[in-house]
């Protein structure tokens, strides 16, 4: 059943569909008196129709995970990567709230239950450690700012300057006198206060420098 | 469709956006795998196949030129995928073969059960192997023009670009692809 190219040719170009009307009604004709064509054209299409009617088959459902295991690790997006990116300034502000709220408790947590300290003019005071306990006798007098934690104060004498007492309590003596502002500081919420007014003052008192 | 893909790619290309990749992966991951399949003739290859073309597409989007077809890029690196283990490769794996580590599983089991295919379509079990069998005897660029123009039922069009091959040479790759399946089919 050999056919000679030509027929070869026309059939397969019939079956890819790339013959116009008149082609088309000529290979019709053709075929009608040439049934070795009209047989192989048969065959062709049925062929055609076989390797078409292929059930068609599927990726194993793992496919597509084993595919994301294998990706490169480091070009992974993260979700909050591209959620600070779009926010850099709520970002800023809960980092400063985070570093200052841990800074402050760590400083609190370390010197409560701790011992007695005293920083400022400690030269005209009596310092007690066993009792925690400063006392400022009556005729002393403390120059510049006081601060004592963990302690009592009993202000017989004079203080020129602020008196700070942390987690502790001051005692004014009727002759006493502080110039400054008495501040006691005993509770976290007051003591991050305190801290947060210090800071400020600091910052307001750098300001100041500055412009001086 | 398009529009979907061509978002997908994008953001991709952007930042290496793992969770659109995995997007286009489950767009196509049956295509890719379907042309593997006919071109290698086993599961256990072919996974290996469409898994690295979705690795390769990965490394490389940035060579993915949007003003084309994803779909022709993807399918460009799977068919040169296979066509390169099929050189290098000697004897050709039998779809009887078990597959490695699921015993009494061969690949007819990979096969999708026919009821997925209209009525008049339907080929019988013995067809189809004897589909994949002719397949399989096809030389690796005969097969790849009938498995993109049948199997995958693209235009002479897309596989010229695909195959980066002129459409004419295209053409004469599945006359021949079709002559000899049915020489194939005539002597069973």
């Amino acid at each position: 059943m050999a056919l000679n190219e030509r027929e070869e040719e026309y059939i397969q170009r019939y079956i890819d569909g790339d013959m116009d009307e008149s082609e088309k009604e000529k290979f019709h004709t053709y075929i009608k008196e040439n049934p070795e064509c009209a047989h192989r054209l048969q065959e062709l299409k049925r062929t055609v129709t076989i390797v078409q009617g292929t059930s068609h088959v599927w990726a194993p459902e793992t496919f597509t995970d084993s595919i994301m295991k294998e990706l490169p690790k480091k070009r992974k997006r993260k979700a909050w990567k591209s959620w600070s990116r779009q926010h850099p300034v709520l970002v800023a502000v809960s980092m400063f709230i985070v570093l200052m709220a841990s800074s402050v408790l760590f400083a609190w947590n370390d010197q409560s239950g701790a011992e007695m300290t005293v920083t400022g003019d400690r030269e005209n005071v009596n310092i007690d450690y066993d009792n925690k306990a400063v006392i400022i006798p009556e005729d002393e007098t403390v120059q510049g700012d006081l601060t004592v934690r963990n302690g009592e104060v009993d202000v017989h004498g004079n203080v020129n300057g602020d008196l700070t007492v942390i987690n502790g309590e001051p005692y004014m003596a009727s002759a006493g006198s502080v110039s400054g502002n008495i501040e006691e500081v005993d509770q976290v919420l007051e003591w991050i206060w305190y801290h947060t007014k210090r800071i400020s003052q600091e910052a307001w008192h750098m300001d100041d420098d500055e412009a001086a | 469709m398009d529009a979907t893909v061509k978002r997908l790619v994008k953001e991709v290309k952007k930042d290496g956006d793992q969770d659109a990749f995995r997007e286009l992966v489950d767009l196509y991951k049956d295509k890719v795998y379907q042309i593997a399949y006919r071109m290698v003739g086993n599961a256990y290859e072919a996974q290996d196949m469409a898994q690295e073309a979705f690795l390769r597409a990965y490394a490389n989007i940035e060579s993915y030129d949007e003003n084309r077809k994803f779909s022709t890029w993807l399918f460009r690196i799977t068919t040169n995928l296979c066509i390169d283990r099929l050189r290098k490769k000697k004897p050709d794996y039998s779809l009887d073969a078990e597959i490695p580590g699921a015993e009494g599983l061969d690949g007819y089991s990979q096969l999708s059960s026919p009821d997925k295919l209209p009525d008049e379509q339907v080929v019988t079990m013995e067809m189809q192997e004897w589909v994949q069998e002719g397949i399989l005897k096809l030389p690796p660029k005969y097969r790849t023009a009938i498995v993109l123009r049948y199997i995958e039922d693209l235009s002479i069009q897309e596989i010229s670009d695909i195959l980066e091959l002129p459409e004419n040479t295209v053409k004469t790759h599945v006359h021949r692809g079709r002559e000899a399946l049915r020489k194939h089919l005539g002597n069973t």
